[in-house]
C-alpha cells in the first residue's frame, strides 16, 4: 500500500475561494459522505462511474481510527470486524457532530457512542476524543473529516491517475450555513476546493432530471414537465425535495429536512433491548465500551434482518453478567420507533405543502438512502401517495453520489456530445434567513424555498428616540423565535441620525449569489432624504466561529434592548 | 424600557403582517418620498436597485419597462405550459451556472427578473391581478401593487394549508410531542422526558 499522506494542510479559515488558474477543465468528483457510509463518483466522459477502494468496495464506512500517531480511515484500513470500530479508538458519525454546539440535542444523543463526546452545555463545541493507548486523545469533527477526505482524495487520485482538487459534496438539507463552513474548512484542510455543496435530495433531483431527459430523447418527445418527490433517509438525516423537471432543467420547488435517521432507530432499539444502557455505558470504561459495542452490533443486525423478516432472535452476551435473549418482532421495532416514522410522514407532507403540489400531481416518487429498505418507510410513502408505484430507476445507496458526480461535470463546464450534461438545477434555500426584530422574533428576509440566486430586502426601524445604533443579528432557520434558529453573525449599524423612534428607515438587504454566498447589506435612510444617512455596511455571512452558542446571550447581556429594531408596517 | 426591547409597532406581533414590507415603502415611487437605498454592487451582483424612483429593482432595473410577458417573451394570452417552457428556456440562458463567465453579473440580474415574472404569471391569482394592473396602465407601479400580491401569497398559502392541516394535526395528535426542539431527535426527547421524571 502506498505510504499514507496524512498531513493536514492548514487549519486556516480558507474557504477555497481562489479561482483555478488552469484553463483545462478538471472534472470535479462527486463525494457523498454519509453518517455511516461514504462513496465517490466521477463523470468518466460518457457516464457516472463509482470509484472503488483497494478492497474493491464502492461503499466505504465513514470513520477514522486513531492508533499511535497514525490515524487511518474507512477508505484504506481494514477492520476485521465491526467490533473493532467500536473499541473507543474510532470516531464515526462525524456528520452528526460537525458544526454543532454542546447544547445541541443531536450532540447529546451522541454521548452513548463508544468514543468520548463530552458536553459542558454552555454553547461551545463539544469535546470529542478517541481512546489511544488507554488515553482519551481529543480531536474535532472537522479534523476527523479532513483526515478521512485526505484518504479519499488519495484513493481517487490513484484511480484516476490525476491530481484531484475540485469536489462536489452532498450535504443534509437541515445543515445551517455555519455547518457548511465547517465542511468547507475540513475540505480546505484536506487540500480540496468545494465547487458545490448540494443538498442531498437535489443531487438526486439532478440525476432524475438527467434520466428524464434521456428518456424523452429516446421517445423523441417534447419533454413535458414532470414532478418528482424525493425522500432520502440515511443514518443521520432525513431529507425531502419536490422537483419539477423538463428539458434538462430541474427546478427545486421545496426542500425539507430533519436530523432523524437510522442512528435514531438504532438507539431507540438499543434502549428498548437494554433500558438502562445509557447509564450503564456512561462511564466509558473499557468493559462498558465492549458491552456497548456488542449491543450496538447485535441491534444493528437485528434491524437489518427485520427488513426482510417479521421477527428476529437477539441473543447476545454483553459480559458483566448482562445477557439479552429476546425475540423481537417487526411490529415491536415499528412501535418503538413510531415517532421517528411519524416525523418522516410529516416531513413529506410539509414539503408537498411548501411546494404547493398535490399528491395527484406527482409523477414519480423516489425513495433512497439506507433507510429506504425498511418496510415501514416504504409503507409511509406509499400510503401518502395512495399506493402509487415507487420509482425504480435508481440505486438507493448510489443515487446521491451519482447526482453529485453529474453536478461535478456540469459545474466544471464539461459538455457531452449526446447532451447528457445539458442540465441545470435551479436551487432553492432550504432554510429561511432573517434577523432579530420585534423583540426576540425571527423575521425572515429571504424565506425558505426561495430560488437562488436571490436578493430581497426589508425595512426596519428604531425602538427608542434618538437611537443612534442598531444591531443586525442574522439567523437561519424555521423557528418564530430567534433562539430556535442558527445564529450566523451580527454587526452594528452606527451613525443613525437623531430622530424620534420609528422614523429612521433601516434597510436590510440579503443577497445570495450563484455560489450560494450570503451577504447582508444594511443602510439607513431618513424620510425625505435622497442619500443614505451613513455608509452602507456589507457583511459576508456567517461570521460566527466556534462558541456561537453563547454569542447571542452575551450580546443580550451587554446591550439589552438598547440597539433593537422593529419591522415597519405597510402604509395604510 | 420594555423587556427585551419589545416595542412592536401596532400589529407587528403578527409576523405575517410585516411580510408585505418586503418591498420597502411600497408607495415611495412618488419621488418626493425618501429615495430607496442604493446598495453597492458585488462581484457577480450589480446593484439591483440601481434605478430611479420605483423601489423595486427587479422590475425596473436594466430592461426598464418590460412587462412580465415581455420578459418571458410570450404573449399576454400565453398558457401555463407556455409560461413554464419560456421560463425554463430563459433559465437555461440566464442562470449563472450556465451563463458565459464574462456576463454572469448581468445575467444573474436578468435571471432574478425572469424568476419574478415566472412566479407571478404561473400563479393564476397573482397573474389576474397583474393583468388587471396592466390593463389600467398601472404595471409600472407594479411594486406598489406587489404588496397585495404578498397578501395573496399568504392567503393562498393558508388556504392550501387548511387542506393539509387536518392531516398534519392528526399526525401531531398521534405523536403527542411538542416540536419545540425542532431538530431534536426522538431519543433525546425521551431522555429529556426521563430526566424530568427523575427530577420530579
Amino acid at each position: 500500500m502506498a505510504e499514507p499522506a496524512y498531513t493536514v494542510a492548514s487549519d486556516s479559515e480558507t474557504t477555497g475561494e481562489e479561482k483555478s488558474s488552469s484553463t483545462f477543465p478538471e472534472i470535479a468528483i462527486g463525494v457523498d459522505i454519509g453518517t455511516s457510509q461514504c462513496s465517490v463518483a466521477v463523470w468518466n466522459g460518457s457516464q457516472v462511474e463509482l470509484l472503488k477502494n483497494t478492497r474493491n468496495q464502492k461503499m466505504m464506512k465513514s470513520y477514522v481510527t486513531f492508533k499511535d500517531d497514525i490515524p487511518s480511515g474507512g477508505i484504506s484500513s481494514l477492520l476485521s470486524h465491526d467490533h473493532e470500530m467500536l473499541s473507543g479508538s474510532t470516531i464515526f458519525n462525524m456528520k452528526r457532530l460537525i458544526g454543532r454546539v454542546d447544547t445541541d440535542p443531536v450532540v447529546h444523543a451522541s454521548k452513548n457512542l463508544p468514543f468520548l463526546v463530552q458536553t459542558l452545555d454552555i454553547g461551545v463545541r463539544p469535546f470529542i476524543a478517541a481512546l489511544v493507548n488507554n488515553v482519551w486523545r481529543s480531536t474535532t469533527p472537522e479534523e476527523v473529516l479532513a483526515i478521512f477526505l485526505v484518504e479519499l482524495r488519495a484513493m481517487a487520485e490513484a484511480q484516476l491517475k490525476r491530481p484531484i482538487r475540485n469536489v462536489v459534496l452532498t450535504i443534509p438539507v437541515s445543515f445551517s450555513r455555519f455547518q457548511l463552513t465547517r465542511i468547507e474548512r475540513a475540505c480546505a484542510m484536506a487540500g480540496l476546493r468545494v465547487l458545490r455543496l448540494m443538498p442531498e435530495p437535489t443531487a438526486i433531483a439532478l440525476l432524475y432530471g438527467q434520466q428524464q431527459q434521456q428518456t424523452s430523447h429516446e421517445n423523441m418527445g417534447s419533454g413535458s414537465e414532470k414532478i418528482a418527490l424525493i425522500f432520502n433517509m440515511g443514518a443521520g438525516y432525513a431529507d425531502v425535495a419536490v422537483t419539477a423537471t423538463a428539458g434538462g432543467v430541474s427546478q427545486i420547488k421545496a426542500l425539507a429536512g430533519n436530523t432523524i435517521g437510522g442512528e435514531d432507530l438504532l438507539q431507540n432499539m438499543m434502549r428498548y433491548l437494554l433500558p438502562e444502557s445509557e447509564s450503564l455505558f456512561e462511564s466509558h470504561g473499557v468493559k462498558e465500551i465492549e458491552s456497548m459495542a456488542l449491543l450496538r452490533v447485535a441491534t444493528q443486525d437485528a434491524i437489518r434482518k427485520l427488513s426482510s423478516e417479521t421477527s428476529v432472535q437477539v441473543d447476545v452476551d454483553l459480559g458483566n453478567g448482562l445477557k439479552i435473549c429476546k425475540v423481537v418482532g417487526r411490529n415491536e421495532f415499528e412501535q418503538v420507533n413510531r415517532k421517528v416514522f411519524e416525523k418522516c410522514e410529516s416531513l413529506i407532507i410539509q414539503c408537498l405543502q411548501d411546494a404547493k403540489v398535490e399528491v395527484e400531481d406527482v409523477n414519480d416518487v423516489i425513495i433512497v438512502g439506507g433507510c429506504s429498505f425498511i418496510p415501514k418507510v416504504k409503507n409511509i410513502v406509499s400510503s401518502i401517495f395512495k399506493g402509487k408505484q415507487l420509482y425504480e430507476g435508481m440505486n438507493p445507496l448510489e443515487a446521491a453520489v451519482r447526482g453529485a458526480a453529474v453536478e461535478g461535470a456540469v459545474a466544471s463546464g464539461i459538455s457531452d456530445p449526446f447532451g447528457n450534461l445539458d442540465l441545470l438545477t435551479i436551487q432553492a434555500t432550504p432554510l429561511a434567513i432573517g434577523i432579530q426584530a420585534d423583540g426576540k422574533s425571527f423575521v425572515p428576509v429571504i424565506p425558505r424555498n426561495t430560488t437562488i440566486p436571490a436578493r430581497k430586502d426589508l425595512v426596519f426601524t428604531t425602538i427608542h428616540d434618538n437611537q443612534r445604533e442598531a444591531l443586525i443579528i442574522v439567523y437561519e432557520g424555521e423557528g418564530d423565535k430567534v433562539e430556535e434558529n442558527h445564529l450566523l453573525g451580527y454587526f452594528k449599524i452606527m451613525g443613525i441620525p437623531a430622530a424620534p423612534k420609528g422614523v429612521p428607515e433601516i434597510n436590510v438587504c440579503m443577497d445570495i449569489d450563484a455560489g450560494n454566498v450570503l451577504r447582508v447589506l444594511a443602510g439607513v435612510v431618513m424620510p425625505g432624504s435622497r442619500q443614505p444617512a451613513n455608509r452602507v455596511m456589507e457583511v459576508r455571512m456567517p461570521t460566527v466561529d466556534d462558541g456561537h452558542g453563547w454569542c447571542a446571550e452575551a450580546l443580550h447581556r451587554a446591550y439589552g434592548s438598547t440597539l433593537d429594531m422593529v419591522t415597519v408596517q405597510k402604509k395604510a | 424600557m420594555r423587556c427585551h426591547g419589545l416595542a412592536a409597532i401596532s400589529g407587528s406581533e403578527n409576523r405575517f403582517l410585516c411580510l408585505p414590507a418586503a418591498n420597502p415603502k411600497p408607495f415611495s415611487f412618488s419621488a418626493h418620498r425618501s429615495k430607496p437605498l442604493k446598495f453597492p454592487s458585488r462581484i457577480g451582483f450589480v446593484s439591483l436597485r440601481a434605478k430611479a424612483a420605483v423601489n423595486d429593482g427587479f422590475v425596473t432595473a436594466a430592461p426598464a419597462e418590460l412587462s412580465f410577458y415581455e420578459l418571458l417573451g410570450i404573449s399576454e394570452s400565453g398558457s401555463l405550459p407556455e409560461i413554464k417552457q419560456a421560463y425554463k428556456q430563459l433559465a437555461r440562458k440566464y442562470h449563472p451556472d450556465v451563463s458565459p463567465p464574462d456576463r454572469v453579473e448581468e445575467y444573474t440580474k436578468r435571471f432574478i427578473q425572469v424568476q419574478e415574472a415566472y412566479e407571478t404569471l404561473s400563479d393564476p391569482r397573482r397573474r389576474a391581478i397583474y393583468d388587471r394592473d396592466m390593463a389600467s396602465g398601472l404595471h409600472l407601479a407594479f411594486s406598489a401593487r406587489r404588496r397585495y400580491y404578498d397578501d395573496e401569497v399568504i392567503e393562498q398559502r393558508s388556504e392550501w394549508k387548511n387542506r393539509w392541516q387536518s392531516q398534519l394535526s392528526e399526525l401531531k395528535r398521534k405523536s403527542k410531542y411538542k416540536d419545540a426542539g425542532g431538530n431534536m431527535s426522538w431519543a433525546s426527547r425521551m431522555r429529556r422526558r426521563r430526566e424530568e421524571q427523575q427530577s420530579d
